[in-house]
């Protein structure tokens, strides 16, 4: 410890110097924080000889500022600042009044272990990591695409923190869980892959998040510097770093482990479908996951697969017979709202064909270029010449239209008829529709919106897209889809034909084609009336499977990463992918080590974990982390930077000390956290005496607590908990809208804001627009890490306290949780404040409500919004 | 400002000390106190607007030969050739700058504006350059420039905020072009989204006599609570919010009630009396904030969708220069009849051209063109009247004099009074400034 006091002191003037080439190798070995860590002796002290552990060193430092400590917090303000530190929310009044009472030794250590073990703990200091590791429920792309599976990672944090994993595993896992926990049982597993969603939760870059890679794999550097090492890698993308022991070559070694590694897709503006989830079941659990529901399906499925086969043989039928026997009897493009007789596009006599039982005679409406076309006007007449004279015709279709697919005919003009869609094959319109656009006088048969045939079956015209005349039979293609209607013949003999298709919806704009076809193949026209009663019971089977059987059970996905190709990459010059430099091999920082990935270690995460956590650096910082969210500012107060430009601590030794006592208490969290709120400077008043004020006005040297505002979370939750309609049930995935129908783009990006009354850190974090709550009250930053929170005053934050309608309502919700009068304040201050009103607040209250105009309830809500507005409400001491 | 609030009271409690948005002097004698930006979202083209090309005229239809990766790596642009620009070009004013028929009114305005005609960004992309015009960086989120210049120089009028955006909707890159990132939350640029509720929480929810009893209410607790706390800075910052935000009360309706400007001046800016939409409203409402000294007031024109990016149809950029033309002319004239375009700034810009050139003879439009495009500094300190740099004779890139985003920015700060190597700020480990490492200050520019 003497080595290190020394080498800093030596170094430090140095960087004054700001030494432009960075540190060599030798130096950046010396540096204070990459030196293992070895617990100093307590300290020696001249007056506060009682103070033991945490408070021997702050005591020391005291002494030699010559500042006393100030005395400890009276036990209301002190329970109000250990229940918002522990659980972000504000304690209830019985707990307060329980803890007055409380004269037995431990009373807070009491308290302590009750706020370490509630579900909200995790959720709050779950909340500050998220704020490092720049959690948010978008990409930040140009389009700024949903993450809908995010949220497994926000809650595993929460829940990690709460059983008090380990810190080592805890680091482990978001690096290198799938790897680490491959093969595991079930949940195991899944917490190994959900973990790894901190690398997968990176910033994505661009327009394409394929071209700007090296923009993700540096924001994944960079945080991953930071958060577990607190040092700036990412300064090493173009050159050596400027001023650690960090060089280029370092960074590429990394930027290898995390190129070899596959992360999931977030989806962009190029490819909006996003790919590579990572599926939290096993093969064997997602089959299991999926039997009940294939064992529903299985009596039909069986039916359906019989179905299938008797249709292909049909079908190879039909084909056979279209392309063996096919004669072009008429054909023609009608124009935009232009009308064409069968007889005008004649190819061949209309008026004598020789028709055999079973031949075909076929319709077809085809799309003219690549459009919809329009819908089609169809009138057909087939006329036997001789025998019984008998007619058939569309118009016999019209009044009963939904009689079926194929379709019967009349009763005096009995036929086959068969409604057509032609994409692959001979295949059918399935969807019977009886009310067209809400217009009960229009019935249809239809696959989607088009291909369809329609009727208008009513005496009078129907205003619908287009003005459709009345008792008319209409075809409509669709985009490159050729709709078809056949006759089958039910008699052998000679048949004349007449007919006229008109483009019914003028100004559509293109017009269509029809063509009328002779398919002399008798087996042609049976086969296609089994086919289509194959389809009827296909769609009918398949419509009650669905129903019976319910959605197919999606296996749960993580946004998270696994191992791709592993291999070395190169060094990008000046950071330009562009110009690749010399491969450079994966190892760990050269100053700390410098190992290689060993050949055959897959990517290297696995590897790097390990390194991580056993480097002192990671030690260092999160138990400096630990004690900024406790005292507001950490011993060292460049939480994310301790190379050379970010500060030295203010209590070297104390950091050494606790570190040694993390890592010799398994890296427990909730152990670092009793020691540090049993200590007598996290129980002090926060009220310096004039010499305090003056001398520690930073309170760098702990002689008296920081008081604080309430962060934007605190300040919602409370709002809600006071409120009495907080929902404290966790929140899962957010309701974005689903996969299918997203085409954000940079003109219209993603964009929304879900209102639930759960805590503030189930509120989705988008990262192009900011959560306008989150940041009206200084939330952290989701496109980077915020090592802490900077607390603004700002006019607009009094404009929320004003005028907001949430803040109203809350406040209003107050005055009707306490409908009687005489004991309402009491009551509130007992909510707000956790202690009864004094005389004077008695006094101000009965000043204002006697003074303020309106009902009894405005005159109450306008004094809650006073006390919620307050300082005292919304500041610890 | 005196306080409409408790003036006793606070004038004892509130120091300026700690408070981010106390006026505080520049680096230099400043020759701009304020600034209006006035940003044309999706890349306004150079080439039909103002930068005359006569040779893209004459030379319209011939097949261009580019060998830069750009271009001949793209899809889609295996052949490209010239496209002659859809509007004529004449000069005006005194200095017989050249501007297209596009701007009828702002060609009036030439002999205030210096006009760049060899602007140059760094990336093809909105988002990216969107945010780089904006911040200084084409991938990063980092603090806008308006926020720079708060944190430079806070705000003189404490019942308004620093920085204002005046935006019909968001541009591309969101809240990012406007937000305060790493620096002080209180220097993030104030939405004003034109209509009848130009600010959040602005429109008190009770009566004036109510809320003065509720603040005056407010402002004894909050004096009691800061009596036993030894009068701690951050308490007392908090109650001089509550001032600010109830003459903010007051004053942002004030700034955005048009009622007293006379008949000839909303007709100057094509506006019908009680419009409370578009951007002569805009305008107005700049001058106004101007006059009430906010330090960054920036006019977004349009949203990320419908605005400049005419791929399908150069005619589109009628519709839009006919939205900005003539309020912009009528701010700059009222401005200098008022005498204060001596000491405010107003800058045009976007985020970059569109292409002389396209892949198909007879394309309707322009795609996005980052080597080249045009925009013009007035007012405070700028050398009125004069045309600086230019692109080649196609309009394909800033060849004579180029100026960068960086240097654009670097010469609006030393506008404001501030070398723009030495506004920093530390974050990170790192000291921080809007021109990142690059940027130079075009002096040619400067009176």
């Amino acid at each position: 410890m003497r080595l290190i006091l020394l080498l800093s002191a030596l170094l430090v003037p140095a960087i004054g110097r700001a030494k432009s080439g960075g540190m060599t190798l030798a130096e950046g070995k010396g540096w204070w924080s990459f030196q293992s860590i070895a617990a100093p002796p307590l300290p020696v002290l001249k007056e506060a000889a009682e103070a033991v552990g945490v408070d021997a060193f702050i005591a020391a430092k005291l002494e030699s500022k010559g500042l006393a400590a100030a005395p400890a917090a009276e036990r209301r303000a002190l329970m109000r600042r250990v229940t918002y530190d522990l659980i972000g929310l504000p304690p209830t009044y019985a707990e307060v009044e329980a803890f007055l009472r409380d004269e037995a030794p431990g009373a807070f250590s009491r308290v302590v272990e009750r706020l370490l073990a509630s579900p909200q703990y995790g959720e709050h200091w779950g909340r500050h990591w998220l704020d490092v590791v720049r959690y948010a429920d978008t990409a930040g792309e140009t389009a700024d695409m949903p993450l809908p599976h995010m949220w497994r990672y926000r809650n595993w944090v929460f829940d990690a923190l709460n059983r008090d994993l380990p810190y080592d595993e805890f680091v482990r896992l978001q690096l290198a869980g799938d790897i680490l926990r491959s093969g595991a049982p079930g949940a195991a597993y899944t917490e190994g892959v959900v973990a790894t969603g901190y690398l997968a939760l990176a910033r994505r870059f661009g327009f394409d998040t394929d071209k700007d890679i090296h923009l993700m794999h540096e924001d994944v550097i960079d945080n991953t510097g930071k958060t577990f090492l607190g040092l700036t890698i990412s300064c090493a993308r173009c050159h050596d770093h400027k001023y650690d022991p960090v060089t280029a070559r370092d960074y590429y070694a990394l930027y290898g482990i995390f190129a070899s590694t596959r992360f999931s897709y977030s989806g962009c503006e190029k490819q909006r479908q996003p790919r590579d989830l990572v599926p939290l079941l096993s093969q064997v659990e997602a089959a299991d996951l999926r039997r009940p529901w294939l064992e529903k399906r299985a009596g039909t499925t069986h039916r359906l697969e019989e179905i299938a086969a008797e249709s292909a043989k049909a079908q190879g039928t039909v084909l056979n017979g279209v392309q063996s026997s096919l004669h072009l009897l008429a054909a023609a493009d009608v124009n935009d709202g232009g009308s064409v007789s069968f007889g005008e596009g004649k190819k061949e006599s209309l008026e004598h064909i020789t028709l055999k039982k079973g031949e075909l005679l076929h319709l077809a409406i085809l799309p003219l270029g690549s459009h919809g076309a329009d819908t089609t006007r169809v009138e057909w007449e087939i006329i036997e010449n001789g025998g019984m004279g008998r007619r058939w015709s569309v118009s016999d279709l019209i009044p009963a239209l939904m009689s079926g697919n194929p379709h019967p005919g009349t009763a005096t003009a009995p036929a086959q008829w068969v409604f057509m869609d032609w994409r692959n094959g001979p295949g059918f319109l399935s969807e019977k529709v009886e009310v067209v656009n809400g217009l009960k006088e229009l019935q249809a048969w239809r696959n989607g919106d088009t291909p369809s045939v329609i009727v208008n079956a009513s005496d009078q015209p129907v205003q619908a897209w287009t003005t459709l005349p009345p008792r008319a039979f209409f075809m409509h293609p669709g985009p490159n889809i050729v709709v078809g209607l056949e006759w089958v013949s039910p008699l052998d003999g000679e048949v004349s034909v007449t007919g006229r298709i008109t483009d019914a919806h003028p100004g559509g704009p293109d017009g269509v084609g029809f063509r009328l076809e002779h398919i002399a193949a008798p087996e042609a026209g049976p086969a296609l009336v089994s086919l289509a009663k194959l389809n009827t019971e296909q769609v009918q089977l398949t419509r009650q499977r669905d129903a019976d059987a319910g959605p197919e059970p999606m296996v749960p996905v993580a946004f998270a990463v696994t191992e791709g190709e592993a291999r070395n990459y190169r060094l990008q010059e000046r950071g330009d992918p562009e110009k690749p430099g010399e491969e450079v091999p994966r190892h760990w920082l050269t100053v700390l080590g410098g190992d290689p990935v060993p050949p055959g270690a897959g990517s290297g995460r696995r590897e790097l974990a390990e390194w991580i956590v056993r480097s002192p650096l990671s030690t260092r910082v999160i138990v400096n982390r630990l004690w900024q969210w406790h005292f507001g500012e950490g011993l060292v107060r460049t939480p994310s930077d301790f190379g050379s430009r970010g500060e030295l601590p203010s209590h070297p030794e104390l950091l050494e000390w606790l570190c040694a006592q993390f890592d010799g208490q398994g890296r427990s969290l909730k152990a670092l956290h009793r020691l540090i709120l049993a200590s007598a400077a996290y129980q002090r008043s926060s009220a310096p005496n004039a010499e305090q004020g003056l001398q520690d006005a930073d309170h760098r040297w702990l002689s008296h607590f920081p008081r604080r505002r309430l962060a934007a979370e605190e300040i919602r939750d409370s709002l809600l908990m006071v409120g009495g309609n907080l929902d404290l049930t966790p929140g899962t995935a957010h309701p974005f809208p689903p996969e299918q129908t997203w085409n954000f783009s940079q003109h219209a990006p993603f964009s929304a804001v879900y209102d639930n009354e759960k805590r503030t850190v189930y509120q989705m974090v988008q990262r192009q627009r900011r959560h306008p709550f989150l940041a009206l009250f200084d939330g952290a930053d989701p496109n980077a890490g915020t090592a802490a929170r900077q607390l603004t005053t700002a006019p607009t934050q009094a404009l929320y306290f004003l005028n907001d309608p949430f803040f109203h309502a809350q406040a209003q919700r107050i005055v009707t949780r306490f409908p009687d009068v005489s004991t309402r304040l009491g009551q509130i201050h007992q909510v707000l404040f956790q202690r009864d009103p004094t005389s004077r607040d008695q006094a101000r209250a009965d000043d204002f409500l006697a003074q303020y105009p309106g009902t009894d309830e405005e005159r109450w809500s306008a004094w809650v919004r006073v006390l919620l507005a307050s300082n005292e409400f919304l500041h610890l001491d | 400002m005196g306080s409409t609030l408790f003036p006793g009271i606070l004038q004892r409690l509130l120091a300026d000390e700690g408070d981010p948005l106390t006026a505080r002097a520049a680096q230099f004698p400043p020759k701009a106190k304020r600034v209006i930006f006035l940003f044309m979202t999706g890349g306004v083209s150079h080439v039909d607007t103002f930068d005359p090309k006569p040779a893209l005229f004459r030379d319209h239809g011939k097949e261009l030969h580019l060998d830069h990766p750009e271009i001949k790596d793209r899809p889609g642009y295996e052949h490209i050739y010239l496209k002659r620009p859809q509007w004529e070009f004449s000069q005006h004013g005194q200095s017989g700058t050249e501007v297209s028929t596009l701007f009828p009114h702002l060609a009036g305005c030439v002999d205030d504006i210096a006009l760049i005609r060899s602007m140059h960004t760094s990336h093809s992309n909105h988002y990216n350059a969107t945010l780089g015009m904006h911040t200084g960086s084409f991938t990063q989120s980092r603090p806008s420039i308006g926020s720079w210049v708060s944190y430079g120089l806070g705000a003189p009028n404490r019942n308004l905020p620093s920085f204002v955006v005046l935006a019909p909707a968001q541009t591309y890159a969101g809240t990012q072009v406007y937000a305060s990132d790493f620096l002080p939350g209180a220097h993030q640029g104030t939405l004003v989204v034109p209509g009848a509720n130009p600010v959040a929480n602005i429109t008190p929810r009770v009566s004036g006599d109510r809320q003065a009893l509720e603040l005056n209410a407010l402002l004894a607790l909050n004096a009691d609570h800061l009596a036993a706390r030894q009068d701690e800075a951050m308490l007392k910052a908090r109650l001089r919010s509550f001032e600010t935000a109830f003459g903010m009360q007051m004053s942002v309706p004030e700034v955005f009630d048009f009622s007293r400007e006379s008949d000839a001046t909303l007709a100057s800016y094509g506006l019908q009396r009680g419009q409370t939409t578009g951007f002569g409203w805009q305008c107005l409402a700049a001058r106004r904030l101007a006059e009430r000294d906010v330090r960054f007031i920036e006019l977004i024109d349009t949203g990320s969708s419908g605005n400049w990016d005419s791929h399908g149809d150069m005619m589109d950029h009628v519709r839009l220069a006919q939205n900005v033309d003539q309020p912009i002319a009528a701010l700059l004239k009222d401005l200098g009849q008022r005498g204060m375009l001596e000491d405010t700034l107003v800058v045009w810009t976007t985020e970059f051209g569109r292409t002389p050139f396209n892949n198909t003879a007879d394309a309707k439009g322009r795609e996005h063109h980052p080597w080249a495009f045009s925009s013009w500094l007035a007012g405070a300190g700028v050398k009125p009247g004069i045309v600086h740099g230019a692109t080649d004779e196609h309009g394909l890139r800033a060849v004579e004099q180029p100026v960068h985003v960086h240097d654009f920015h670097a010469t609006i700060l030393q506008l404001m009074g501030f070398d723009h190597e030495q506004l920093t700020y530390r974050h990170a480990g790192r000291d921080y400034r809007l021109t990142d490492v690059e940027g130079r200050v075009v002096n040619a520019l400067l009176a």
